[in-house]
């Protein structure tokens, strides 16, 4: 029971960071119809702005928080000089697009971090809470706060502001919300923001418990199954499908080598892709997607 | 078909992607079936070898013409004997100085190095390894260079990202441009290109120390491999570690890296009588749930850790945070002094020892002197100790063939056969480097233990100097402690 609890924290803990990156891969697609593949280099380059502003003598808050506005910029003007001028191509290019953006960012971001492991100076480390046996780890619990305020501030975004509500009305429908009035540009600009800090967010959480190299990059890639099981157009789904990757994760990793060793070392590094195949072979178009109506 | 269905297309197709990508992270840039077609694929073509013919080797002249560029080809430089002096040479050689030359009127010897530059688990000791050998052999050129050539280690560099096929690819396009390789980093990695450097008669110094190379006529290593050092380590925690150890679990890479490590382990474990466990993990800090759980369910005595440092401070960090206490063993490339400032620092610090083949960068042997008076003002790291001691072979079988008056690279291999001993300056014991002898009888197998110290040079203090565990002693190596075929 102890080793379940444990795996539960850590893979929800986990399943936090993904469902931050998660939440810009979505955000970034509802509004502009791109899978953005620049989302591991805006993490990585928000974790190495941490670690910068760290060293000049912030505190971690006001490290977290400019280096979350960094990233925010280093978003809007992704989008503004590389994808702005491709509006109208076909979304398949524009991905591309953003690939290369991602290798161009890791590049620059590589450079900065050198090739020894660097440290993100923050209030958790690997300190735990002993509860009842079970060490839960207080950046676990800090990550899992954080999703949740992240999750609500999004909520009322979207909910109750201007700008919010006109994110949504482009998502819906983009010549529309151009008729009634609302700059399509500034939203697609404010969504890439919006997803560079989110990236930024979890890469600070990725550097809590272990070193940031020029690997750690390869984190974010788990934000992909997360956003398939959960749906590619779903903020929800976003959540839950990257809680799910982290917690699959972490159940495998502490229970398979014991009851199934037969599956091989390191299956818990393929089966969040398991659990995808399983839920597009139920719901192709992930648990909370929007159904695809095609006229035939 | 509309736009929304491509795109999700397209992502599937990209998921699939991730997830290769994820699974060659794991197998350390690829698995071995993949890396054997690979190498099947690339030595089939018998015109790009890039080993010399015997046309080649057999038509030497005395005449040799000084217009030939730099860096020039086989043919260019066929039958070409140095105007210093009546050494034959071919591929790889030259009788032009080599680019910003230390000795002009010298002719130029390209040796090539095959590293992990930039994104790799180990370019944190790599970038520093490949600056050591830079400048161990500026230092051989200000001594006058070796038999009237300069030796050049800085045209022909390459970056394998620790990736065995991209290693390979790598090989193939210097291979037709150097006589020997500087450097050769990663077991995997040298291991996809070892038939070839065979067929194309190229020596490699290798940045690892896995137990197969000692069987290897084309690779000249140094100090132990990371089977006996193992067996040292299991030994060394037997005798020192408070409590005793009865049970001892190798945490490791699979393939011939942690695979070696943890062969020898098992072989201490047996001749200790200890319980052991063995556990393959993939490289990530995010992958390393396994090999935690494992350690934290088992509560062995002893860990050793054959991974890359990140890897290792994760496995570390997070096990003591579950409660666990025992006691940790790097091997010697999964030390990194960035651990000592990780979140896993305070359990660094406490729980884990250090292996490796000589004595820190600080140590005071005229080997270490020199080098870190040919370094200068660095960081000091223990990749630049290993890069300089792990030269020395080569400097050696460089001198035999120059003097033997045949730098081909039949020459430098013959040459091989003929050392006994390489002079380490003080950073390896007496004897070490008998390239000429029986593997088992002259496979060094001797290691030092340090202590991670944040106080100290490269973050870690010598608390062992060269010592032989009982283990280690007595094992007859007689093969390769690991092979992929089990």
């Amino acid at each position: 029971m102890t080793r379940l609890l444990q795996a539960l924290v850590a893979g929800l803990g986990n399943g936090s960071v993904y469902a931050l990156l998660a939440l810009g891969f979505v955000i970034i697609y509802k509004s502009t119809s791109v899978v953005n593949f620049a989302q591991p280099a805006l993490m990585v380059a928000g974790a190495t702005a941490v670690i910068y502003l760290g060293q000049a003598g912030l505190p971690f808050p006001a490290a977290v928080a400019g280096a979350m506005a960094l990233a925010a910029l280093l978003g809007l003007t992704v989008e503004r000089t590389a994808l702005r001028p491709m509006i109208g191509k076909p979304v398949f290019v524009i991905a591309i697009i953003t690939i290369g953006v991602d290798i161009v960012i890791r590049v620059v971001v590589n450079r900065l971090l050198g090739t020894n492991l660097r440290a993100i100076a923050n209030p958790w480390g690997l300190e735990s809470f002993d509860v009842g046996g079970v060490f839960v780890q207080q950046r676990y619990l800090a990550m899992i706060v954080t999703l949740a305020v992240v999750v609500t501030l999004l909520f009322a975004f979207f909910r109750y502001s201007r700008i919010g509500l006109a994110l949504r009305a482009t998502a819906l429908d983009q010549e529309t919300a151009l008729t009634q009035g609302i700059s399509v540009g500034v939203t697609f600009a404010l969504s890439w923001a919006i997803a560079g800090a989110l990236a930024a967010l979890a890469g600070t959480f990725v550097g809590t418990g272990q070193s940031i190299d020029q690997q750690t990059w390869i984190i974010a890639l788990k934000a992909l199954p997360a956003i398939i099981i959960g749906g590619l157009d779903s903020v929800g789904g976003a959540v839950i499908g990257g809680l799910v990757v982290g917690v699959i994760e972490a159940l495998v990793g502490t229970y398979q080598p014991t009851y199934a060793p037969w599956l091989g070392n390191n299956f818990q590094l393929v089966s969040p892709y398991v659990v995808l195949l399983l839920v597009l072979l139920v719901r192709p178009y992930g648990l909370f997607g929007t159904p695809e109506v095609e006229r035939v | 078909m509309t736009t929304k269905i491509r795109t999700k297309r397209t992502l599937a197709l990209l998921a699939v992607l991730a997830l290769l990508a994820t699974g060659c992270r794991d197998a350390g840039g690829g698995g071995d079936e993949a890396l054997e077609d690979t190498q099947a694929d690339l030595t089939e073509e018998p015109a790009d070898t890039g080993a010399p013919t015997e046309a080649d080797t057999a038509i030497q002249t005395p005449d040799a013409t000084d217009e030939e560029p730099a860096g020039a080809t086989e043919e260019e430089t066929d039958g070409e004997q140095a105007a210093a002096g009546d050494v034959e040479f071919d591929v790889g050689v030259t009788d032009q100085a080599c680019p910003e030359a230390a000795n002009p009127d010298n002719g130029c010897i390209y040796l090539g190095t095959i590293s992990d530059l930039t994104v790799g688990p180990f370019a944190a000791l790599a970038n520093p390894i490949t600056d050591a050998q830079a400048a161990f052999w500026s230092r051989v050129n200000a001594d006058g260079g070796i038999g009237g050539f300069d030796v050049d280690v800085s045209e022909h560099v390459r970056d394998n990202e620790y990736n065995p096929e991209r290693h390979n690819q790598e090989y193939q396009a210097i291979k037709g441009d150097v006589l020997a390789l500087a450097q050769t980093l990663g077991s995997p990695t040298t291991a996809a290109i070892i038939d070839d450097m065979e067929t194309d008669q190229i020596v490699g110094a290798p940045a690892s120390w896995t137990s197969l190379w000692a069987f290897e006529d084309v690779i000249v290593e140094s100090g132990i491999n990371y089977c006996l050092e193992a067996m040292n380590q299991v030994d060394y925690a037997v005798e020192n570690v408070d409590g005793g150890v009865g049970s001892v679990i190798a945490v490791g890479y699979p393939g011939d890296y942690g695979g070696d490590a943890a062969a020898g382990v098992a072989v201490a474990a047996e001749a200790n009588g200890i319980e052991f466990t063995n556990i393959e993990t993939g490289q990530g800090p995010d992958n390393q749930a396994g090999a935690i759980s494992g350690i934290v369910q088992q509560q062995p005595d002893l860990v050793i850790v054959t991974t890359g440092p990140a890897d290792a401070g994760a496995i570390v960090g997070q096990t003591a945070a579950q409660g666990y206490a025992g006691q940790f063993m790097f091997t010697g490339p999964s030390w990194n002094k960035g651990l000592l400032d990780s979140p896993a620092a305070p359990a660094v610090e406490s729980l884990v020892l250090l292996s490796g083949p000589w004595p820190p960068y600080d140590a005071d042997t005229p080997g270490h002197e020199a080098m870190r008076e040919a370094l200068g003002d660095v960081d000091p790291n223990e990749g630049y100790t290993s890069g300089w001691a792990w030269s020395y072979p080569l400097r050696a079988a460089l001198e035999q063939a120059a003097s033997n008056g045949d730098l081909t690279r039949a020459g430098l291999l013959e040459a091989i056969g003929q050392i006994e001993s390489v002079d380490y300056e003080g950073m390896l014991p007496e004897g070490a480097g008998n390239l000429a002898g029986d593997p088992n009888e002259a496979v060094v197998r001797q290691s030092v233990i340090f202590r991670p110290d944040p106080e100290a040079a490269t973050g870690a203090t010598l608390v062992e100097d060269f010592f032989t565990g009982p283990t280690a002693e007595s094992y007859e190596l007689e093969g390769a402690c690991f092979t992929t075929t089990g």
